[in-house]
């Protein structure tokens, strides 16, 4: 048995050093290998089965091994991630300017740290947390809200007038990163302590979102309420909810936007630019999605004059 | 399956034929420069040298394609398709009827192609070939592939077929123009000329200008008469409008012609006739490389932006799971059928294909790109 784990990690590690996986986030590797080994799996089997592989064994039990070895191998990347995600790209000193108490950063970053390697251990949330920890790592949010900042328009009046942040953009990039971190939290409490999940469309109603609010304040003490709020809100459609707040919508949009996100991918000639065509898809699928459309107008027309 | 040596021979002879082709279009400029700017025949025979080098190469070079397709079975495809034909039409034919009777010509003094006498009868014919050598410039086409924006097929088709056919139609003018200038003998420079030549020797013999008593005469005569190279009389120079040393430089067999009349004997130049030709021939010659430049640098793009380029997009788009990147569209864009399936594919298609993508995700990773991953070691 100690031969085929060490087969199905050397088998795995020489996916990983594919170059075509070099410049994703460990958790898109992960999902990359899944999807390819669940879409080539006819072809890859007969190889697979082989004396040279796992010989005599299962299918369902090499697929078992494979995922494990793939599991196994990410997971020696994820503390080093989570370190570059919630050390360094996310700034928790908002939390303290918002709650006014010096240590409340600290302790916000461990909680949600905490809660995120939670998420990681269940497969269910490990897989949604592939597109927020993208859109942090990949600096969506800042690339964004510098430009929108900048243009004070639709999503600016939003974020200042009606959702009424008080703070610094800055501050408001920080709290944007914390509600894509968490905006998939509400697995974690769905199905156990949260009772029956209505997520399987991807959105959740109200009553559930309450309960997964309240729910996740408890594991989250040091966090302000309405941070959390806004994560969970992040679940809902606006097209049903317009009460949802601004920078729910946004981190709904740069989740979906960072899941399947390229860095570095190439132009062809006579194609639109990758966040521009993804924003323009968006705007036709923003009922099904519940996506704010007029914040997809303005992040379109960012995308397009800066050619993102 | 070629194995990589062989691939790497076959690159290293496509460059050649590249490097030739530019050659072969530089060689046509350079040979009718050489007769407007009055080269020595030194320099204008290594011209003539290169051009019929160039003929027989690409001769070779047909040949050997066209034996290779037909082995294959393809050689219908290979003449229809992979535009063989323009290979043929500017190989063998001018190497058969232009540089091969002009190397001819030269190694045989001249006398044998032309024939003493009869020189001016041809020069009309001359003329013909001469406009058959633009031919040689529709090889140009197969530079279109190591240009930009002209990387792809339907592109390299659409535009070499207009390419050819425009070349083409323009040279099968001309050359039936020639034809019936041959035929009908039009009143033309060519025929002026050769009527204007023929009675020189007549009435230098008539008014008797080649006497020792009538040098003055003859010198303003020949003052006139700006063709005529040597004037004799009963075998004896009465005029030579150069040294010897500058009518061996200057001039090549087939560049002049004798007259006699009685006797008085002229020799006179053609080179008037073969520098007219050669600027219509350069003219003709501009003409078609404007055409293909048009076509290569401002059509072929156009080309590519409207059509080819949106294709490839689309298609990529349809075929690859993990591709999502949509058409570029002008906004204020045309009508026009191409713009409209590309607008349906971004906003239609694109937007579907998200929507199923949420259950059916796909991944960069392709069997093709695991390598050696399954092979049996």
């Amino acid at each position: 048995m100690n031969s085929q784990i060490q087969t199905a990690a050397g088998f795995i590690a020489r996916l990983l050093a594919n170059p075509a996986l070099k410049s994703y986030t460990p958790l898109q590797k992960e999902e990359q290998i899944l999807q390819f080994l669940n879409a080539n799996s006819a072809q890859l089997m007969p190889t697979l089965r082989s004396p040279q592989f796992f010989s005599g064994l299962p299918d369902h039990e090499i697929t078992s091994l494979l995922i494990t070895a793939l599991t196994n191998t990410i997971d020696t990347e994820i503390p080093a991630f989570l370190d570059l995600i919630l050390d360094r790209r996310v700034n928790f000193d908002f939390i303290s300017f918002m709650t006014q108490r010096a240590d409340s950063s600290a302790q916000s970053r461990d909680q949600v740290r905490k809660l995120v390697e939670t998420m990681l251990s269940r497969p269910e949330s490990r897989r949604a947390l592939t597109g927020p920890l993208a859109a942090v790592y990949y600096g969506m949010s800042k690339k964004y809200l510098d430009e929108l900042f900048q243009r004070r328009g639709y999503t600016h009046f939003e974020l200042t007038k009606v959702q009424r942040l008080r703070m610094g953009r800055e501050h408001v990039q920080a709290m944007l990163d914390v509600n894509i971190i968490l905006k998939p939290a509400i697995y974690s409490v769905s199905g156990s302590e949260g009772g029956q999940s209505s997520y399987s469309s991807g959105l959740v109603q109200p009553a559930f979102a309450e309960t997964a609010r309240s729910l996740l304040l408890k594991r989250l003490p040091a966090v302000p309420d309405s941070v959390v709020a806004s994560s969970v809100h992040a679940n809902m459609s606006f097209v049903e909810h317009p009460s949802v707040e601004a920078t729910a919508r946004l981190a709904s949009v740069f989740s979906a936007r960072a899941r399947g996100y390229q860095p570095n991918q190439r132009v062809d000639r006579g194609a639109d630019t990758p966040d521009k065509s993804w924003f323009s898809v968006a705007r036709r699928n923003y009922k099904f999605y519940g996506f704010d459309v007029k914040i997809l107008d303005e992040l379109y027309s960012v995308a397009a004059e800066l050619l993102w | 399956m070629d194995s990589p040596r062989t691939s790497r021979l076959v690159g290293i002879l496509e460059n050649i034929v590249l490097v030739a082709i530019v050659l072969v279009v530089i060689q046509s400029f350079v040979e009718d420069l050489a007769e407007l700017l009055d080269w020595s025949w030194g320099l204008r025979r290594n011209v003539l040298y290169a051009a019929f080098a160039l003929d027989l190469f690409f001769s070779v070079e047909f040949l050997t394609r066209f034996y290779a397709a037909f082995v294959r079975g393809s050689a219908r495809r290979y003449m229809q398709h992979e535009r063989g034909w323009i290979d043929l039409v500017a190989s063998i034919p001018l190497l058969l009827f232009a540089s091969g009777p002009q190397l001819a010509a030269i190694a045989t003094g001249g006398a044998a192609i032309v024939g003493v006498g009869r020189t001016l009868n041809l020069l009309k014919i001359i003329k013909a070939i001469r406009i058959a050598r633009v031919l040689r410039l529709l090889r140009a086409l197969k530079l279109f592939r190591n240009i930009k924006h002209t990387d792809s097929v339907i592109t390299q088709n659409h535009v070499a077929r207009l390419a050819s056919l425009l070349v083409t139609t323009f040279v099968a003018v001309l050359m039936f123009f020639s034809l019936v200038d041959i035929v009908a003998n039009l009143p033309g420079f060519e025929r002026s000329f050769r009527e204007r030549t023929l009675t020189i020797a007549g009435t230098i013999a008539e008014q008797g200008l080649a006497d020792s008593s009538s040098e003055s005469a003859l010198r303003s005569f020949v003052a006139y008469e700006q063709s005529i190279l040597v004037v004799r009389e009963s075998g004896h120079t009465r005029f030579a409008r150069y040294p010897n040393e500058v009518f061996s430089r200057q001039f090549g067999p087939g560049d002049y012609t004798w007259i006699r009349s009685g006797s008085v004997e002229v020799f006179v130049s053609l080179r008037p006739v073969f520098r007219n030709q050669s600027r219509d021939s350069l003219i003709y010659l501009l003409v078609i490389v404007s055409i293909i430049g048009v076509l290569l640098f401002l059509y072929a793009p156009f080309f590519c932006m409207t059509v080819s380029d949106p294709a490839y997009v689309m298609t990529r788009g349809m075929r690859e799971a993990g591709y999502n990147l949509q058409v570029s569209l002008n906004e204020d864009g045309g009508d026009d059928e191409m713009t409209a399936l590309a607008r349906s594919y971004n906003e239609e298609f694109l937007p579907l294909k998200a929507r199923n993508a949420e259950e059916n995700a796909a991944s960069d990773l392709t069997l093709d790109s695991l390598g050696d991953l399954l092979d049996p070691s």
